[in-house]
């Protein structure tokens, strides 16, 4: 998995944590070489490496009792649970008052569960529709409306790549970097079938400051 | 009694209280050390340095990081190995390490030495 997408995930899950908990003051999830995962905002960048390299110097000399799994500081106003979650480690500061079974549902069940899920999921790809260059006809009179007109035969291909019944609108982009969404209908002017045109009408030619016979792209407008 | 003295004594007890409980099942030794002296009983003293060396580790940890998260005075660390742990507290001057099997409860055994 992408590694933004997973911090992103976890990061979400950190807040969700403290949401549902609050009296869950700080988190964040560290690398075994030290490198931060995730974090959330309140918890600062200088307490967090102060943290890990204090938490490194342990997991140093445990190997007299196997590695590093956890390690708890309980104190007068609150407690602060490191624990060992898959090849990371999860920090959590909490107040005293915090339900320490809550606390230890969160380091030993929901957060390896939540990494789980995402080292097993694959993100499906985005299905993108490829942008078509069109040459532009300029649609006038008064009753062309605000719609342009693409082949049928280029509006079956998006739909079918995008699983939808139909594509209703389109983005158009001209090369002089303007663009626009409108509504699509197929061309109705047989004559103009199958030759790569779009017509558009002149008011949205304008917006575009596109010319008839010039080159946009056309694409499905994402839903 | 002086403050001294009634420390002392508090320190006694534990000592005590951990002579009665070092042959309990599971629990594989302590360390307790004072400003001048220490007291080791491990039931493998070949880790002894390993031991002592981790237990200073986790005190100065445990206190780093309850100044950096601002947690107050430190109670108890507790520090998991792979089946092993360590409960790390306080007791007036001195430093206990109470090493044990990571299946002991190791609130009950603050109770029965009355760390509580």
């Amino acid at each position: 998995m992408n590694k933004d997408l997973y911090a992103v995930a976890l990061k979400n899950a950190l807040t969700e944590i403290m949401n549902i908990c609050p009296d869950v003051r700080r988190s964040f999830i560290f690398a075994k070489d030290g490198a931060i995962v995730a974090r959330v905002s309140e918890t600062d960048e200088e307490t967090t490496e102060k943290m890990i390299s204090a938490f490194q110097s342990i997991a140093e000399k445990a190997d007299a009792i196997g590695s590093l799994k956890a390690f708890y500081v309980n104190g007068k106003k609150g407690k602060v649970i490191l624990s060992s979650v898959n090849d990371m480690y999860l920090a959590l500061a909490a107040s005293e008052n915090a339900d320490t079974t809550y606390l230890h549902s969160v380091t030993r069940v929901i957060i390896p569960t939540v990494l789980k899920l995402l080292e097993t999921i694959t993100p499906t790809p985005l299905q993108l529709a490829p942008s078509k260059q069109l040459v532009v006809d300029t649609l006038s009179g008064f009753f062309v409306g605000d719609s342009v007109q693409i082949d049928t035969k280029i509006l079956e291909e998006w739909a079918e790549l995008l699983n939808q019944k139909g594509i209703s609108e389109v983005e158009i982009e001209a090369f002089g970097g303007k663009a626009t969404q409108c509504r699509v209908k197929e061309i109705n002017d047989s004559k103009l079938k199958g030759k790569g045109m779009i017509r558009i009408p002149e008011k949205v030619c304008k917006t575009l400051e596109v010319k008839k016979g010039e080159l946009v792209k056309v694409k499905p407008a994402s839903t | 009694m002086s403050a001294k003295n009634k420390s002392k004594n508090n320190v006694e007890n534990v000592q005590e209280k951990l002579q009665s409980i070092k042959d309990r099942e599971g629990i594989i030794g302590y360390i307790l050390r004072g400003p001048n002296s220490a007291s080791i009983d491990l039931k493998d003293p070949t880790k002894i340095i390993d031991y002592a060396v981790l237990s200073a580790t986790a005190f100065e940890a445990g206190q780093d990081i309850s100044a950096m998260f601002e947690i107050g005075e430190v109670d108890s660390i507790i520090t998991e190995g792979e089946d092993t742990k360590i409960l790390s507290r306080v007791v007036n001057e001195h430093r206990l390490s109470i090493f044990m099997e990571k299946n002991v409860d190791h609130n009950k055994l603050c109770k029965d030495l009355n760390l509580t």
